[in-house]
């Protein structure tokens, strides 16, 4: 061997021993049977050989990919004192001008408070004086309530139990949640959403709570805004009518209020009940909609989004303030047989005080077990503190008789009558559909309330064998891609096409060795991008071919004609792959998880070109030149 | 073994001809983009819902549409007969993109696919987790946000190329490299509009993609031009770049021969997922090559007959 050469021989290898180092543990993650990762997951070494290998991305591993917003104008609105109409008014016009894409809360927050000329110090005194001094406090606030978000989302998922999750800040108020290989989407979302606000309320008596529908009715039957609500309900068919009583009452274009006009035409054929009785509803609209549940009131199923709009509409909100009070439904629905045979499920509705008798802040402890009675149904049983036990003693005692709701995120789980005094602090919820939920909400308990709830801006989920059908396809792609560029090349330019697919297979490699290194994520626009690498990065080979072979016809020597023609594809070479890396640069700045996949790759795939095509196989073409006697080249 | 023996194709004489058919295809892709008011968004860039779900067999789509008029999420109603129902990749699976509805609660598209789920017992996985190939929901705010970004990326991107170019060669070549981007740019986004095909972050990395390609062939044939201009002083220019594009045509045909190959394997092999950005390769392949010889050096031309030399 030339001693010229020795330096780049040894500069090629080292590259190659690098290469096959980091690619080690990725060979080994693929190839060792379960059993034996099983063995290494027992001995603590599995998340090790795991962080060195090359990471899939949740859209190859299937998994949930969510972008979480902090909702600022409910935390803000919570940390108001004297919180009233006009202070709601301005937070409404702010959460509405916050759909424009890169609105900034603070800025829509002041400039809506000049607009209303809204009185800051009224509600926010406890944070200064002016506007300026309030609006920056606030800010802190903000800043504070979504770290802790964070803190407690983390909590939250760490208890759940995945692995690797990726739970990280965006901007200022947003969180970026990446949960892989995630089998529950729905119990995932509960679990990141869930804003754990646990709220103990009494519930109002039996004759309080008919009162309240009474008047409700009456002021449903005299409102003018029941055209608005007409409106509103228009696409929702959800109130309808028996199909006799329809026919008697045809629709009509005087003032009586029919269903009709109420909640838009009906459509006859899709009633499998008839949930509101037509003259009931016209003399009392609200109470139409529900039933008797027992002791309880209930609301069908299909009438949970009209009494759901007709508690929001303002006149009903007035009522529930001036009595003090609000009206919550329950958590989950139960499922009865009707009167007509029919299976039907039923929400209970409660009229409750309106402030909470005590909060979740005294949990200390929060566990789920299968309950002692019959059937074994699954509760959470808590431990308050010592200042929770206390006043839950003090609670129990002095309600004696009445019940008590507990309330998680406004939905009622259970309102047992208070039998006795309770002074060991301790309680359990019922109301769960099953163990999981019952330890998800164990789990959003023990870590603590979020300061505010937070909104889902975006939401990407990939099943697992979506996943996996993805690697696959996407592995037998670049296989197939591979063979015939190699193919291709070998019988265009025989030899040197030889030494053009050992530099592609390199290429490959040392590609995905790089991004084992950098524990990079692969894509699966990341596996489209190697495609596209071995595509590409043929073609600084085949610059270089096309001059040798321009260099021959010119009648240089076979050595002259690869000096020459390595010469003049050098800048060629680099000019035309720039640009794609421009290109890749770009991508990688502004997209998110698969788009910075692609752009990763590109890069490197495009980089590790050059270096294979103007550095490796130079070397080899000279060795070869270098032979004695050689003649010909075989290109 | 040699695919294209020596060539002397007056590239710069068919020019007229390039011309005709890059503007005809351009105004056809422009007409559909105005008769369907511009270009078809996916849920990435207009906020809305995406689920697609796998099925035990063939599932028959007028089915699952009329199961999807009425859509009952705890009492609130929702029609979605309307809304793009149609195969994914195979025959049973199905895709649902659907817009954003007023009033959506958070758990829609889990609801809608309970909906379904519940509504083909029979076609159905056991569990309900094998049932879901996807769920994407984007917000209104995110979508116009990720519009904003991409339109930013797309224009830093030829901003940036332009630049290079203009240190590189000269300023003319410049702008002969960026008509062939906005050309290939235009027609790819041309054909998606007129088959109906939508526009998704990946397409526009496909696009970026394309940018770079089309002008990785486009900077061979100019370094070509430079490197020639200077040997060739007795010819005109045009003949100087037809000479080039001659010289360089093997290599041309080579490398987008490799490229379609590998970019027709993933269309065809690939799989659903990336089957929008595979075809939008494939056409960007094919016009970026016809741009860097027809469109990109003929303005080369042209901007160097209208600036006097000294």
């Amino acid at each position: 061997m030339n001693k010229k050469l020795t330096p780049r021989y040894v500069i090629i290898s080292l590259v190659l021993l690098w290469a096959v180092y980091s690619l080690w543990p990725t060979v080994q993650l693929q190839t060792l049977s379960e059993a034996e990762l099983e063995t290494m997951r027992e001995e603590g070494n599995y998340g090790a050989l795991e962080s060195k290998a090359i990471k899939q991305g949740l859209d190859l591993k299937g998994g949930m990919y969510i972008v979480l917003e902090v909702d600022l104008p409910a935390l803000i609105s919570n940390l108001a004192l004297n919180r009233d109409e006009k202070l709601n008014r301005v937070l409404e016009d702010v959460t509405e001008k916050m759909d424009q894409p890169e609105a900034d809360f603070f800025v829509l927050l002041t400039q809506a408070i000049t607009d209303h000329k809204l009185r800051l110090p009224r509600y926010y005194h406890e944070y200064g004086s002016n506007i300026d001094e309030i609006i920056t406090n606030l800010k802190a606030q903000a800043d504070d309530a979504i770290n802790r978000v964070l803190e407690i989302l983390r909590n939250r998922v760490d208890q759940f139990g995945v692995s690797e999750p990726t739970i990280q800040k965006q901007g200022a108020h947003r969180i970026i949640v990446e949960l892989a290989g995630i089998q529950d989407p729905e119990r995932a979302r509960a679990l990141l959403q869930s804003t754990a606000l646990l709220e103990f309320f009494l519930v109002k008596d039996a004759e309080v709570t008919n009162d309240l529908l009474t008047r409700i009715d009456k002021i449903l039957k005299g409102s003018e805004s029941l055209e608005d609500l007409a409106e509103d309900t228009e696409p929702a068919d959800s109130i309808t009518v028996n199909e006799e009583t329809a026919k008697e009452t045809p629709v009509s274009d005087d003032k009586t209020i029919s269903v009709s006009e109420l909640f838009g035409e009906t459509e006859a054929d899709i009633t499998d009940s008839a949930v509101v009785d037509q003259r009931l509803f016209e003399d009392r609209p609200f109470s139409a909609l529900l039933r008797n549940f027992g002791t309880d009131i209930g609301i069908p199923e299909k009438n949970v989004y009209a009494v759901k709009k007709i508690i929001n509409m303002p006149e009903v909100q007035e009522r529930l303030n001036a009595g003090n009070g609000q009206l919550l439904q329950s958590n989950d629905s139960e499922q009865i047989t009707n009167i007509d045979g029919q299976q039907e499920n039923i929400f209970r509705l409660y009229y409750l005080e309106k402030e909470p008798e005590l909060t979740g802040g005294v949990i200390e402890e929060a566990n789920e077990r299968l309950g002692s009675q019959v059937g074994g149904q699954p509760v959470v049983l808590l431990d308050m503190n010592n200042d929770g036990t206390k006043q839950w003693s003090r609670i129990t005692g002095a309600n004696i008789g009445r019940r008590i709701a507990i309330v998680l995120d406004k939905k009622v789980h259970m309102a047992p009558s208070i039998r006795e005094k309770i002074s060991q602090g301790g309680t359990q919820i019922e109301g769960f559909a099953d163990i999981n939920e019952a330890k998800d909400i164990a789990i959003v308990l023990r870590a603590g309330a979020l300061p505010a709830p937070v909104n889902i801006l975006e939401e990407r989920i990939v099943g697992p064998s979506l996943g996996a059908d993805s690697v696959k396809k996407g592995t037998w792609s670049v296989l197939v891609g591979l063979a015939l560029v190699l193919l291709f090349m070998l019988f265009y330019y025989k030899i040197a096409g030889l030494i053009a697919d050992f530099a592609l297979i390199w290429n490959i490699l040392l590609v995905l060795a790089v991004l084992a290194s950098l524990q990079a994520t692969l894509t699966l626009p990341g596996i489209a991008a190697l495609i596209l690498t071995v595509g590409m990065s043929i073609d600084a080979n085949v610059i270089i071919f096309e001059r040798i072979r321009e260099e021959l016809r010119k009648g240089k020597s076979p050595k002259a004609a690869i000096d020459g023609g390595y010469d003049r594809a050098l800048t060629t070479i680099i000019d035309a792959n720039l640009t794609t890396v421009i290109a890749a640069l770009v991508l990688y700045q502004f997209g998110t998880g698969p788009i910075r996949g692609f752009a990763t790759v590109l890069f490197w795939g495009i980089v590790i070109s050059m270096f294979t095509a103007i550095f490796v196989t130079r070397t080899i073409f000279n060795t070869l030149a270098q032979r004695k006697g050689i003649q010909r080249l075989s290109i | 073994m040699r695919l294209i023996k020596e060539t002397h194709i007056k590239f710069m004489d068919q020019r007229r001809f390039a011309f005709v058919l890059s503007a005809v295809v351009i105004l056809a892709g422009i007409g559909s983009l105005v008769f369907q008011g511009g270009p078809k968004l996916s849920i990435d860039f207009k906020g809305g819902t995406m689920i697609a779900v796998t099925f035990n067999e063939e599932v028959d789509i007028t089915q699952v549409r009329t199961s999807l008029s009425l859509v009952n999420v705890e009492g609130q109603t929702f029609d979605l007969s309307k809304e793009e129902i149609k195969s994914f990749g195979d025959p049973s699976n199905i895709s649902i993109r659907i817009s954003h509805q007023e009033d959506e609660p958070d758990n829609f598209a889990q609801s809608v696919i309970n909906h379904i789920y519940k509504t083909f017992p029979e076609l159905v996985p056991p569990e309900p987790k094998d049932f879901i190939l996807i769920i994407e929901k984007v917000g209104p705010k995110i979508g116009s946000e990720l519009r904003g970004k991409a339109i930013m990326a797309v224009i830093s991107a030829l901003a940036l190329i332009l630049l290079y170019i203009s240190i590189r060669f000269e300023f003319r070549f410049a702008l002969g490299a960026i008509a062939a981007l906005v050309h290939d740019i235009v027609v790819t986004v041309g054909i998606f509009s007129i088959l109906g095909y939508e526009i998704s972050l990946s397409i526009i990395a496909a696009f970026l993609t394309i940018v770079g390609y089309s002008l990785n062939d486009t900077i061979v044939i100019f370094d070509r031009i430079r490197e020639n201009v200077k040997k060739r002083q007795r010819e005109s220019y045009a003949e100087t770049v037809d000479h080039s594009i001659n010289e360089s045509l093997s290599r041309t045909v080579i490398t987008s021969l490799t490229s379609f190959l590998v970019v027709l394997i993933l269309w065809l092999f690939g799989g659903e997922v990336i089957h929008g950005f595979a075809f939008a390769m494939i056409i960007g392949v094919v016009v970026g090559t016809y741009s860097s010889i027809y469109v990109a050096s003929p303005i080369v031309v042209q901007l160097h007959a209208s600036t006097p030399t000294k």
